[in-house]
């Protein structure tokens, strides 16, 4: 019986050799991002990360092109390139109302790896780097006045003329607006209770000071306090029950403090 | 003159291949789903069709992504929740020492096989509800039963994980699923084995591998790699017993999964199960037959044990080695009077699966040892190795294609089942099979 078990040592370990020797370092390995890119990406983002993967036809928010190095999700200023991690937090939390899932059962070997693999498709990744994340502020709480001044921020930037008067997404402009590569795309309702980058009040200021890359959705950091941003935060919040309120005044009569 | 082939000895075979292919088939892929997601296959399968971490916890979390698009009044009009399983294959397989009136022969039978096929549905009813119905047969007999039907409530308790409810048949969560193996010409000795008395017979049918029906309690951290399942059923088979719930049954199952940043192994796993089934042994009869639903006298089949998993390489494309070790007793009422004791035994499998790190990742090759050893033979004067089994099956896999619509792959696989003293006269008896085909999912 040693005999034969002495014969499958060599086998063995030329398995284990076989397999350990595609193992990620450090950084994301590039041949095996490539694997985890077909198992898990290739279908919608198609073979050569143009966003035409066999599934896009049938989408109606288009998988990203990642050939231009521009991404929705970013903690970077506007025209920056992503982070790493601002990568894998797309990653991790998917995009709420389109077909990208979250990868959370991925391990971070496999996210490292794609991530490297993606950065591949755009030439810039290889010429320019990341600026600093933006910096934003504490929420200084939900309040009535705040959301209040919220409406009127909302006006003055005439988010209305996408997003509606309401936040349903129905602006007078809504179905003539088409994304960087001439795909069709509508303003997001935010009366849904949820944002496709996050639906924490972080996640939404963000959106406002990054703008969302390669869509009609621009950058305000240029134009808008933060103090108005956060009050523009407070008033989509309010148009939905759905969204987490850190509240911290008085509401209707009733002290509500912490996290809702 | 060739020697006449008793009928009993190609029975033998016909059962033989009808059960290794039959109802070892997996059933468990489910293309509905991509079409629904826009995944592929390889999204939610290592290699189809054993689950990887994304799509255990798509499956954890009652088949939802949950980022709006679960329900099934957001998919387009066009999606509709089925999908169609079926392997044309050829298979021979060849059984020695058959008792013959010609004396113990090998017989050995090949061809196409009478395959049966699997409709899948499966889906989400509403936020939080899923549900599956697998009707299976449809095959030259005519067949058609429901091989799983269930609803699965998901977040039951404070929107929490860690309780979800599972109600109706389905495969109880095994250490390693029976339903969704790559194996096709053998099953899990470990999960149907039963100590037996040469000649006599055992009242408890429990397979483990066997969709049962019950309750399921389902917990799982948020991706899955901490999860528990509690499940009461009534066994497989049993003709009923006079209790609120008939031939009441129990399974239970931890499993945590550890991952690793660096070196070899990227993912290990350790877990514990057990289960307690019970059979009615005694009967109200009626003209000397026994009255379904009227056994008393329960005797139970215990089965418990232990797992280990490691994912060698990257999780993407990895050697994935599973040992499963488990000990079963059946009581000794069980073998209606044939018995000196109850029997006992020690059994389990290794296995291996490895997906080469190759373009598109189409290829896998499987392999897996099986063991049996009885402990306590219920007959005391039966030798302390009958039925003691070993089994072996080596596969490759090659998926032609896989889309977000379909899968089809080649699938090659040969085995053996060596079992001590079962054969004619107490001779061992060998069952090898060899089996060729396409198995396609749509």
């Amino acid at each position: 019986m040693s005999y034969r078990v002495g014969q499958l040592i060599p086998v063995f370990a030329g398995l284990l050799f076989a397999a350990g020797s595609a193992t990620a370092a450090d950084t994301g390995d590039v041949k095996t991002g490539k694997l985890v890119y077909e198992r898990y990406c290739l279908s919608c983002h198609g073979a050569e990360g143009n966003g035409q993967g066999e599934a896009a036809e049938y989408m109606s928010v288009k998988p990203r092109d990642y050939r231009q190095g521009t991404f929705k999700w970013r903690t970077t200023p506007s025209g920056s390139l992503p982070l790493d991690s601002d990568l894998e937090h797309t990653l991790l939390n998917g995009l709420y109302g389109t077909y990208m899932p979250t990868w959370l059962a991925l391990d971070e070997r496999s996210r490292r790896d794609v991530i490297a693999y993606i950065k591949t498709f755009s030439p810039r990744f290889a010429t320019e780097k990341p600026q600093d994340p933006i910096v934003i502020p504490p929420d200084p709480g939900y309040s009535d006045a705040s959301v209040a001044r919220g409406a009127a921020v909302y006006k003055k930037y005439n988010c209305s003329q996408c997003h509606g008067a309401g936040g349903q997404g129905d602006g007078p402009s809504a179905h003539e607006l088409k994304d960087d590569w001439g795909n069709p795309i509508v303003p997001y309702d935010l009366t849904k209770g949820h944002v496709k980058c996050g639906d924490q009040s972080t996640d939404i200021y963000r959106v406002f000071m990054t703008g969302l890359a390669g869509t009609p959705m621009p950058t305000f950091a240029d134009s808008m306090s933060s103090a108005d941003a956060w009050d523009l935060v407070h008033f989509i919040q309010s148009l939905s029950p759905g969204y987490a309120k850190n509240m911290v005044a008085t509401v209707a009569g009733r002290t509500i403090g912490g996290a809702q | 003159m060739a020697p006449k082939v008793s009928l009993r000895g190609i029975l033998q075979v016909a059962i033989a291949a009808i059960v290794l292919f039959v109802f070892v088939s997996p059933a468990s892929a489910i293309p509905a789903f991509a079409r629904k997601y826009s995944l592929r296959c390889t999204a939610c399968h290592e290699s189809w069709p054993v689950l990887n971490d994304f799509g255990r916890n798509f499956r954890d979390n009652g088949y939802q992504i949950r980022l709006g698009k679960d329900d099934t009044v957001t998919a387009d009009p066009g999606y509709w929740p089925v999908a169609i399983h079926v392997t044309p294959a050829y298979e021979y397989t060849k059984v020695t020492n058959v008792p013959t009136d010609q004396g113990p022969k090998s017989i050995g039978s090949g061809g196409i096989q009478d395959a049966s096929i699997d409709l899948l549905t499966a889906g989400v009813l509403t936020k939080n509800i899923s549900f599956l119905v697998v009707p299976t047969g449809f095959a030259s007999d005519g067949n058609v039963h429901l091989e799983s039907y269930w609803a699965y409530f998901s977040r039951v308790i404070k929107n929490s994980d860690w309780f979800n409810i599972r109600v109706g048949q389905f495969e109880i969560d095994l250490p390693a699923s029976a339903h969704r193996n790559l194996e096709l010409t053998d099953s899990y000795l470990l999960y149907s084995y039963h100590p037996s008395v040469p000649g006599g017979s055992n009242i408890s049918a429990y397979d483990m591998g066997q969709n049962q029906r019950g309750v399921e309690i389902v917990g799982h951290d948020k991706d899955s790699q901490t999860r528990y399942t509690l499940t009461v059923f009534s066994a497989y088979d049993s003709l009923g017993s006079s209790n609120g719930l008939s031939s009441p049954s129990f399974y239970g199952h931890v499993q945590k999964y550890f991952r690793f940043n660096d070196g070899p192994v990227s993912q290990a796993e350790v877990g514990v199960w057990g289960a307690l089934a019970n059979y009615p042994t005694q009967f109200l009869t009626t003209g000397g037959t026994a009255i379904p639903g009227s056994g008393t006298n329960l005797q139970s089949s215990t089965r418990y044990g232990v797992e280990a998993n490691v994912w060698l390489g990257p999780l993407v494309a990895p050697l994935h080695l599973d040992l499963v070790y488990g000990h079963g007793s059946d009581k000794k009422d069980l073998f209606q009077g044939t018995a000196d004791r109850g029997g006992t035994f020690n059994g389990g499998f290794l296995e291996a699966i490895w997906v080469p790190p190759v373009d598109l990742l189409h290829w896998s090759l499987f392999g897996r040892y099986d063991v049996i050893r009885n402990q306590n033979q219920p007959l005391i004067v039966a030798p302390s190795n009958y039925d003691n089994q070993d089994q072996w099956t080596l596969g490759v896999r090659y998926t032609i294609a896989y889309s977000i619509r379909d899968e089809v792959a080649l699938h090659a696989e040969i085995s053996s089942d060596n079992a001590k003293g079962i054969g004619a006269g107490g001779l061992d008896q060998r069952t090898d099979a060899i089996m060729f085909g396409v198995d396609f999912v749509y």
